[in-house]
This record gives structure tokens, C-alpha cells and sequence, in this order.
């Protein structure tokens, strides 16, 4: 039946676009141990940036929104923006952010960041249109003459395409010299200083890349909604990334996309298919319950999920301390 | 969106509600039970920080769906209402609907969406065929084309045009906005500060209250400074409650002109707590579109709401005069007529009966409930349905507005009339630049 | 003009009051146990809905400031005590122990958005005439929440400085080691600190309500951001430090929101901690070399 086509390559295309999300988040936390609890406002930027520079001006006739850099662009040129955008901004964040400080008072600083972006782009209706957020941002692809069915699935494909070769390279370089060196800042920070690498630096290098990550990601989403508003990226977006990942493995990318099939996609779609019980919004309160619970239990049962990271594979040994890191070594050999 | 996603997940997808039970006393309809039931879906903010709107729709919807199976149903098909939560964000509203067209058998019907996801969804739900009687603003569907978008509510920004057209009228000549940045009030704040500026009345101060502050004292200094004769405002209602329960408190209060929005149930309440109650009633008033004079489509109203009040979220009395749950009323019932008049429960049928039945005409009899209606088709008559909000006349965009009321607090649930701002006057302010 | 600048700085003390209360309980909590604890808007809320239960039963407004009190100290020590401290026993290191309190805060502000069924209370309590000040005009209530706040940091400096407890907790933050070589009952003034952070922690969240006239699920949630910064740039364990961080980002707030964009003002606040982060983070994080958590 088609309205099941259109519901399962809906949620095909929300779940490429929570893979990238996944990918991006642990290549942060998972081997740099940078948590980004702000992660939904980098996503959030280029998902503006996507709508804005395909809508055109907003001083056009018959138009009831405001916003900033209105342009009628090409279609992947667009999606390139977004991406840049959320690099841009994770960049600027990443300034004042990635200082070497303690990590949980990195988290808070990250935490307070989402909620004063949303503040602001809700409060400042000129930048985007404030909480009525954009509207009827044109559908791409649109060229390829399909039906509306050929349409959806055709987006779900390029989605899940694009997924996969973030993922692909993301795994890989994950997987380099310079994947091991950000795992061995993550252990063990003062020793990789003395190593001789600059830890600031890597860290602003993860946080760009996740950052386009994020970018490019929103972009996917809102040319697929069409629609794009302060509701779509409070803060508590990002948490549920987060318990994927805790729940799929933190550092293993398996275990990442595993992850985000059991939670956003699984987990809290399922409900939608049961009878009320309760007053409307009781579901939604023991959901969120449940997002905390799993949160907090494999944090104490399972820290390293389901799927747990593997040990060194190009060395086969596992990174532990500083003596018997390899990585350590290898990557201060290169140097 | 995620989160928000399992916020409508929650949805109450709720609220599937079926009211069978209830109706089925009634005679008129013998066959009821053999018959497939028909499911009416409320497309709307159910949770979150816009849930009030599905509070609002099940106020009205409830009750409707009650009264046309307290009379046999729809050809002896029963109607039952089933939630979805759309938590007012189009990313979250998008599968929900989705996942509600791939499940729902027998969907006749959307009552919504709602303002902030309709431009995404009424284009899905008009491709997918199915009529919607929605309750969103946005005056892009002024002229809309899609043949199943039903309006029968003005755009914001009449109402805005309207409190102007009231300020004029009571003198005032210097105005203060004081709006939230949450997007039910932003979608109302630009009607009013355009339809001031033709009507050349100075806004002295423009205002914007970030909602859920612990204090707003500055934002309340800078208003009063600017010595405001009359304040416009829609905001939350909590937001509300604190911003004029420190306006009160540092002595700034002016009279104060609500949107349409203002005049449901929490926002009342917690104004009317932070002011107390006469100050309230003494400067209190709400802009909405005009309640029908007291004809048998209001009674039918009020009797099915009280009888269905078990059902409707609390409190049950504040329906009674909610503009907004009165419009969901009223398109169900000509969306039901509309079948009974199509003979026909496909959407693709009955869809342009549904201005057959409420449109006046030559010949039409015109009927108040839905069994006054059936029994009039049934001796093979051309109707109007006249309802609770008064006269329904659709033009060629599927848009019916009806002329505007000032209206005031009396204390109690029922409404006190100041005066009535025409359809007409609204249509000739000379309003430029709104969405 | 100087009318305006004026008005802005009370109302600005008057918001910093709040923040304080809250700021200095979670502080002395951080610098001791090292927990940077994202539980703490939850327990706010929880405080708040004590008094509100309280004075919707009938009971007077000030019978709500000890029960929110002793609802928060409950509530902190239940989790701190009860459950923060097992997951240190299995390993969770200082940096994790900040994601779990993220995990059960979740969970603690759903389920009171279970209990309260989403809804927004209207908490109204002294309504009275506005006093003038000079060109300033503040109300009876802004006057009693400044009070209160000020009350309560010379109270809390008092036990700091002149009780046994407060002397003990004070070696503890400074060196947990040391405290316990020198036979100081560690254990003890863990809970004790427990119970002073989540009674601080209670009265802010009902402090909050009585100036903000309502209370919903994520009133402290939605705090807890400025409460936060206010510690961070205070630096962690320090009261006045707190207090003074308070001051000055209560004062920025409504001050850009009496000139600037009211918009703004919130962001303006949160813009002094980048501010400092990004000229002196060795100012506000001089706690960064201790990376043990102390909860037991």
C-alpha cells in the first residue's frame, strides 16, 4: 500500500540522517572525547543555511518570512553550504570550547551553548523567522520528473547513499594514525602532550568534522521536510543520539548504526502504533523516562554498550596506558 | 526533531478514542453496528509547549463526533476521533502523519493541522485525499488551491486588523505590543503591528517576552516607560502570568486587548490569578471571531459538550466558549453532511459536498444539528448548515471567515460582549506585508 | 536615563538573589565531591512543587520555603548518597559521573511531568503595593526573595567558617586525603554536604516560584543553565565567588534587556563565561587538576 511506502521511506531517510548524526558523534566522544552535548545546533546551522539558499530572497513578492543570506542556489551547491556551515560554526564554538579544561566542564559549557543558540535564534526573528522557523523550502531532485512514491524513495536512497560514504570515511580515518592519536588523547591527554601532540588542536579538528557532519546532515533533512523551526532542535535532540550510542557501543561505528536502529528509530517509533493509555502525553513523559534510564543503566551495566569498541586493529594490542601504547609510539615515530 | 519526534511518538497517538459506546441509544440509524467504523483524525500540537491547541480541538471535536453517533452516526457508520501529535514541529509532524495515513482504516476525515506544521502537511494529506478542516493562520492559505483544505477561521492576521479596529474605536492613541517569542503569538504579532500602521495609530512600544524568565521586570520598566494607553498581547500563559502579574505590581497596568488566543482557559486563568479577578474583568479584553448569536446550533453545542464531559480535557465548562474548539465543531458537522449528502463515505466522493451543505442558497433549508440535517436530505432537500460559529459561507479557496468580537471576562465561563468588529471593516484596512 | 540604568541594576540583584541561593548549594556540593551535577534543576522543580502542594493545601507561603528545603535535601541525598556513590564504587570517573547525573536528571524531570500531567500551576502568593525607592520601584516580594538571599549567604559563610562541620567540610574540598589522614569522619561530611546542597537547592526552586507566580516541570531545568555558569565562573567550591558571579550576570541580564534587546539579555549573561573562558580559563578552572571524585 502506498501510504506504508511513503511511512517506511520516511522513516529510511530519518534514519540516515541519525546514522550521520551517530557517526559524527562518536567520532567526537567515541576517539576524542569531546562530548558534544550541543550537537543539534551544528545540525540545526545547516539546516538553516540549506533552507535559506534555496528559498531566495525574502524580500520577494508574496513573501511572509524573514531571514538572512536569501538565494535561489543549485541543488548539491546548497547541500555543500550546509555542511560548511556547521564546520563554520563548530568552529567558533570550538574556540572557546575546546580551551584544554575538564571534560565535564566542557559538557556543561557545550549544554548551555544549545540552549542559548535556541534562545537566540528563537528571540531574533530576522536571522531566521524566529519560532515560526522557515517554511517551503523546495524539494530537490525535483528534475528527475519521478512520482511522488519514485520521489520518496529516490531521496531515502541518496540519503542512505550519502550515510554510507560518511560512515566509510569516517570509519577509516578513524582508523589512521590519526585516529589512534585522538584515542590516545582520550586516555591519556598529558602524556600525549608530551608527545608531542597539540591535543587543542586535534580536538578543534574532530569538532569541524563532526561539525559538517552535523551540517551536512541537517541540510539532508530539511530539503526533505521542507520545513525548518526552533521545535525541530532543543536541546534534549541531542541526548537521544547519546543513549544510541551508549546503548550501541561507544567508539565502535557498528555499533553506532546498530544503536540508532534500536533507539530513534525503533524504540521510539513503536509506541506510535499503541493504544493511549493514561492522559494524552503520558507515552511521551515514559519515553523520555525510558531515554534516561537506558542512559543511566548502560552507563553502570554495559559503559561499553553492546557492541564494544575494538582494541587496536592495526596493532591487535589494546590501548591502555602510556606504557604499553603503541599508538602513543607509532604516532610520535611519524612525527 | 528527534526528541520532539518522541515526544509526538507519545502522541498520544493517543487519544484513539473510540465513542461508540456512547452513542448508540439512538434509534434512527438500526443498522450501527453491522456498520465499519469511521476514523476522524486530529492532526495537532497534543504535547509540548503548544499542547493547549489539542486541547482546544478535542474540546470541540469530542463533543462533535458524540453528537453525530448519539444520532445513528454517519449512515449508521460510527466516528471515532484518534490523536496525532504533531508537538507543532513540522519534523516531528511529518512521520506521525505519515505512520497515521500507512495505519488508519476507514480515514475520512483531519481535523488540523494545526499553524507551524500545516505548510508541510496539508500538501501530504491533499495528496493522500483526504479533507481537513484546519485551524492554522497562515494566510499563504488565503488562496490556496488544494481541494481538500477547509478553512472556517481567519487568517492571524484578521485578528490582528480586528484589535486595531478596536483600539480606534475606544480612542486610544498610543499602543504597546507585548508579544512571546514562541510561535503561536509571533504568528499574531505582524497582522497587528501592520494593521496599526495603516490605521496610523503609533505603536509606542514593541515588546517581545522570551517565554518561561524568571522575572521580566526590565521588559515591564521599558513598557511603562514608553506610557502605553492600551497594551496588545498574546503570549503563553504562564509567561503571561508573570509579565502582567509584575506590570500590576509595579503599577503599570493599562487596559489590555487580547488575541483571539487569549481567550482560552489557561491564559484567563493565570492572568486573572496574577491580577485577581476585577482588575482582570475591569481591563481584560479578547478579540475572537463572533460567536453565533444563541440559535439551536449553539444549544446543540453546549448540550453535547456538557454531555461529553467526561471525555474533554478539563476543564469541561471552558469549551463552551472557545472559539477554537467551536470552529472543530462546526467542520465536523459539515464534513458528516457532507457524507450523508454524498451518500458516501469516500473522501473522494464526498469532498465538494462539503460546500454543497454549508454555503447558503437559493432553496436550501437551513438546518442547526446534524440530525435536523440528515432528516432534510433524507426528504431529498438542499441544505445550509448554519453553526455554532454562525453563517459558513466558503469561497472559491475553501476559506470562511465570520465578522469579529470584542468580548470580556465575566468572572464566569460565559463571555461578556463589548461589540463586533464586521468582516467588512476588517476586509477594508488597507493591511500590506503579513504572512 | 540614569532612571532606567538604576531600575535595571535592582531588578538585577533581585535575579542574581535567586541564582545565588542556587549557585552557592551547588558549588559546595561540586567542590567537594567533584560531581558537576546536572541533577540539579530536577531537584529544584521538586522543591518547588513541595511549597506549592504545601500552600495549595492551605498552608502558608512561608511553610513552603522549609518544606521545599527538606524535599531538595531528600532528594539530593537520596540520589547523591544512594546512587551517584555506586557508580563511583564500579569505576565511573569524574567525567562519566557528570553524563550519569545528565541521565537520571532525564529522568527525574519526566516523571515529574508524569506526575503533573504537563501542567503549569499558578503559584500567587503576597500580593501587595509596589515600594518606591528613590526613582526605583521594586515589590514587597522582589524585597523578601533579595533578603532571603542575602540571609542565607552570610548564614552559610557562618558555617563554613565557624562550625566543626563546616571547618571539616572546608579541609575535605581542599584535600580529601589529608581531611581523612587527619581523621576527619569523610563519610559524614559527604552527606552532610548532600543535605546542605539539596536544601540550598530546595529553597532556590521555591524561591523561584514565588517570584516567577507559576511552576511546570522544567522551571529549574530551564535555570539550571544560569546556576551553572554562575559556579563556573565563581569558581567551584567557593560561596562568594558564587554569589559575586551571581551579581554580575543577574546585573549584565537585565541590564541589556532594559537598553539592548530583551532578547538578548539571557545570552548576554551566559556571553560573560565565554568571555572569561576565552581570555583567563585559568581564572575558572583552577580546579582542573583534581580529577577524583570524593563521594563516600
Amino acid at each position: 500500500m502506498s501510504a506504508w511506502s511513503f511511512y517506511i521511506s520516511t522513516l529510511v531517510v530519518y534514519f540516515a540522517v541519525d546514522v550521520l548524526s551517530g557517526v559524527s558523534i562518536n567520532l567526537q566522544y567515541g576517539y576524542a572525547g569531546v562530548v558534544n552535548l550541543a550537537y543539534i545546533v551544528f545540525q540545526s546551522a545547516g539546516a538553516y543555511i540549506a533552507a535559506v539558499t534555496t528559498l531566495g530572497p525574502d524580500s520577494g513578492a508574496g513573501a511572509f518570512q524573514s531571514y538572512v543570506f536569501g538565494a535561489h542556489l543549485p541543488y548539491p551547491v546548497s547541500l555543500v553550504l550546509a555542511a560548511l556551515a556547521g564546520a563554520a560554526l563548530a568552529g567558533l564554538v570550538g574556540l572557546f570550547s575546546l580551551r584544554r579544561m575538564r571534560r565535564d566542564y566542557q559538557g556543561a559549557v557545550l549544554l548551555i551553548v544549545s540552549l542559548v543558540a535556541l534562545q537566540v535564534v528563537t528571540a531574533d526573528v530576522p536571522l531566521f523567522n524566529g519560532s515560526n522557523g522557515l517554511t517551503g523550502v523546495p524539494k530537490p531532485l525535483g528534475s528527475l520528473n519521478l512520482s511522488l512514491q519514485g520521489y520518496q524513495w529516490a531521496y531515502a536512497g541518496w540519503s542512505m547513499l550519502i550515510a554510507a560514504a560518511v560512515y566509510v570515511v569516517v570509519r577509516r580515518l578513524s582508523r589512521s594514525h590519526w585516529g589512534n592519536a585522538l584515542r590516545a588523547m582520550r586516555d591519556q591527554e598529558d602524556a600525549a602532550s608530551v608527545i608531542g601532540l597539540n591535543t587543542t588542536v586535534m580536538r578543534m579538528q574532530v569538532f569541524v568534522i563532526g561539525g559538517a557532519i552535523a551540517g551536512l546532515s541537517g541540510g539532508l533533512l530539511v530539503q526533505y521536510i521542507g520545513a525548518w523551526s526552533p521545535g525541530a532542535w532543543g536541546y534534549a535532540e541531542t541526548f537521544v543520539i547519546f543513549t544510541a550510542i551508549f546503548v550501541g557501543g561507544l567508539g565502535n561505528y557498528r555499533g553506532v548504526v546498530l544503536g540508532i536502529f534500536l533507539v530513534p528509530t525503533l524504540f521510539l517509533e513503536l509506541p506510535q502504533f499503541l493504544p493511549q493509555i493514561g492522559y494524552p502525553g503520558l507515552i511521551d513523559s515514559l519515553e523520555w523516562i525510558s531515554i534516561g534510564l537506558m542512559w543511566t543503566l548502560s552507563l553502570y551495566f554495559r559503559p561499553q554498550g553492546f557492541l564494544p569498541e575494538r582494541k587496536n586493529v592495526a596493532l591487535g594490542v589494546p590501548l591502555v596506558t602510556v606504557e604499553e601504547t603503541p599508538a602513543l609510539v607509532a604516532t610520535a615515530g611519524r612525527r | 526533531m528527534r526528541a520532539a519526534r518522541l515526544k509526538a511518538a507519545a502522541t498520544v497517538g493517543a487519544v484513539a478514542l473510540t465513542l461508540t459506546a456512547c452513542g448508540s441509544s439512538s434509534g434512527s440509524g438500526g443498522t450501527a453496528s453491522s456498520k465499519s467504523t469511521l476514523t476522524v483524525a486530529g492532526v495537532i500540537a497534543i504535547t509540548g509547549a503548544s499542547d493547549f491547541e489539542g486541547q482546544n480541538q478535542a474540546g470541540g471535536i469530542l463533543p462533535a463526533i458524540y453528537a453525530i453517533n448519539k444520532a445513528g452516526g454517519v449512515m449508521g457508520h460510527k466516528l471515532a476521533y484518534k490523536g496525532v501529535d504533531t508537538r507543532a514541529d513540522p519534523a516531528d509532524a511529518l512521520p506521525a502523519v505519515q505512520q497515521m495515513l500507512a495505519t488508519t482504516s476507514n480515514l475520512v476525515m483531519v481535523a488540523g493541522p494545526g499553524s507551524n506544521s500545516a505548510p508541510t502537511i496539508v500538501p501530504v494529506l491533499n495528496n493522500a485525499k483526504i479533507p481537513m478542516t484546519a485551524v492554522a493562520g497562515e494566510s499563504a492559505f488565503d488562496r490556496t488551491k488544494d481541494p481538500y483544505f477547509w478553512r472556517l477561521f481567519p487568517p492571524d492576521a484578521a485578528n490582528g486588523t480586528a484589535m486595531a479596529l478596536w483600539a480606534k474605536q475606544k480612542g486610544y492613541t498610543r499602543v504597546a505590543a507585548v508579544f512571546g517569542t514562541d510561535s503561536g503569538s509571533q504568528g499574531d504579532l505582524p497582522g497587528v503591528v501592520a494593521s496599526l500602521k495603516a490605521m496610523h495609530i503609533p505603536l509606542v512600544a514593541n515588546i517581545s517576552l522570551t517565554p518561561d524568565q524568571p522575572t521580566y521586570l526590565s521588559s515591564v520598566h521599558r513598557l511603562m516607560a514608553a506610557h502605553p494607553q492600551v497594551i496588545m498581547t498574546e503570549s503563553d500563559a504562564t509567561t503571561a502570568g508573570t509579565f502582567f502579574g509584575e506590570l500590576k505590581q509595579l503599577g503599570g497596568l493599562v487596559p489590555i486587548i487580547g488575541t483571539e488566543a487569549t481567550f482560552t482557559a489557561p491564559w484567563i486563568t493565570a492572568v486573572k490569578g496574577a491580577l485577581g479577578a476585577s482588575t482582570f474583568q475591569k481591563d481584560f479584553t479578547s478579540l475572537i471571531t463572533a460567536p453565533s448569536s444563541k440559535t439551536a446550533a449553539v444549544t446543540a453545542y453546549e448540550q453535547a459538550v456538557t454531555a461529553d464531559k467526561a471525555q474533554v480535557p478539563k476543564p469541561w465548562q471552558s469549551y463552551l466558549n472557545n472559539p477554537f474548539s467551536i470552529t472543530y465543531w462546526d467542520g465536523m458537522m459539515c464534513v458528516a453532511l457532507a457524507m450523508d449528502a454524498a451518500h458516501s463515505t469516500n473522501p473522494q466522493v464526498f469532498n465538494k459536498y462539503i460546500m454543497q451543505v454549508a454555503n447558503p442558497g437559493p432553496g436550501k433549508v437551513k438546518v442547526y444539528t446534524y440530525a435536523q440535517g440528515v432528516k432534510a436530505l433524507k426528504q431529498g432537500k438542499k441544505i445550509q448548515y448554519y453553526g455554532a460559529t454562525g453563517l459558513i459561507d466558503f469561497n472559491r479557496f475553501h476559506n470562511s471567515f465570520g465578522n469579529e468580537e470584542a468580548v470580556g471576562s465575566s468572572g464566569g465561563p460565559q463571555p461578556v460582549e463589548l461589540g463586533i468588529i464586521t468582516a467588512k471593516q476588517i476586509e477594508a484596512v488597507p493591511v500590506v506585508g503579513v504572512p | 536615563m540614569l532612571d532606567t540604568l538604576l531600575s535595571a541594576v535592582a531588578f538585577g540583584v533581585v535575579l542574581a538573589s535567586i541564582i545565588a541561593i542556587a549557585a552557592m548549594g551547588f558549588t559546595i556540593q561540586f567542590g567537594l565531591t567533584n560531581v558537576l551535577n546536572l541533577t540539579y534543576g530536577g531537584v529544584m522543580t521538586v522543591g518547588g512543587y513541595a511549597a506549592y502542594l504545601a500552600v495549595s493545601h492551605g498552608a502558608s507561603a512561608w511553610w513552603g520555603l522549609p518544606l521545599g528545603a527538606a524535599a531538595g535535601s531528600i532528594t539530593t541525598l537520596a540520589l547523591g548518597h544512594g546512587l551517584l556513590r555506586r557508580f563511583a564504587a564500579r569505576g565511573t570517573k569524574v567525567f562519566e559521573m557528570m553524563m550519569v547525573t545528565l541521565g537520571i536528571g532525564l529522568v527525574v524531570d519526566y516523571t515529574l511531568q508524569a506526575l503533573t500531567h504537563n501542567n503549569i500551576s499558578q503559584f500567587t502568593v503576597l500580593q501587595s503595593a509596589p515600594i518606591h525607592l528613590g526613582a526605583v520601584i521594586v515589590t514587597p516580594t522582589q524585597v523578601i526573595v533579595t533578603a532571603i538571599g542575602l540571609g542565607i549567604f552570610l548564614g552559610l559563610e557562618a558555617l563554613l567558617r565557624l562550625t566543626r562541620i563546616g571547618k571539616a567540610l572546608r579541609a575535605m574540598a581542599a584535600d580529601p586525603a589529608l581531611a581523612r589522614a587527619c581523621g576527619i569522619r569523610t563519610r559524614r561530611v559527604v552527606i552532610f554536604t548532600w543535605l546542605l546542597s539539596g536544601a540550598l537547592c530546595g529553597l532556590a526552586g521555591v524561591v523561584y516560584i514565588i517570584n516567577s507566580q507559576s511552576i511546570g516541570y522544567t522551571s529549574g531545568e530551564l535555570f539550571l543553565p544560569l546556576v551553572i555558569a554562575a559556579a563556573i565562573l565563581g569558581g567551584a567550591g567557593s560561596p562568594s565567588g558564587a554569589v559575586l558571579a551571581s551579581l554580575l550576570m543577574g546585573i549584565v541580564t537585565q541590564v541589556v534587556s532594559a537598553y539592548g534587546n530583551a532578547s538578548y539579555s539571557t545570552a548576554a549573561g551566559f556571553g560573560l563565561l565565554v568571555v572569561v573562558l576565552l581570555t583567563r580559563p585559568g581564572a575558572v578552572l583552577t580546579k582542573g587538576a583534581n580529577e577524583e571524585l570524593a563521594l563516600s
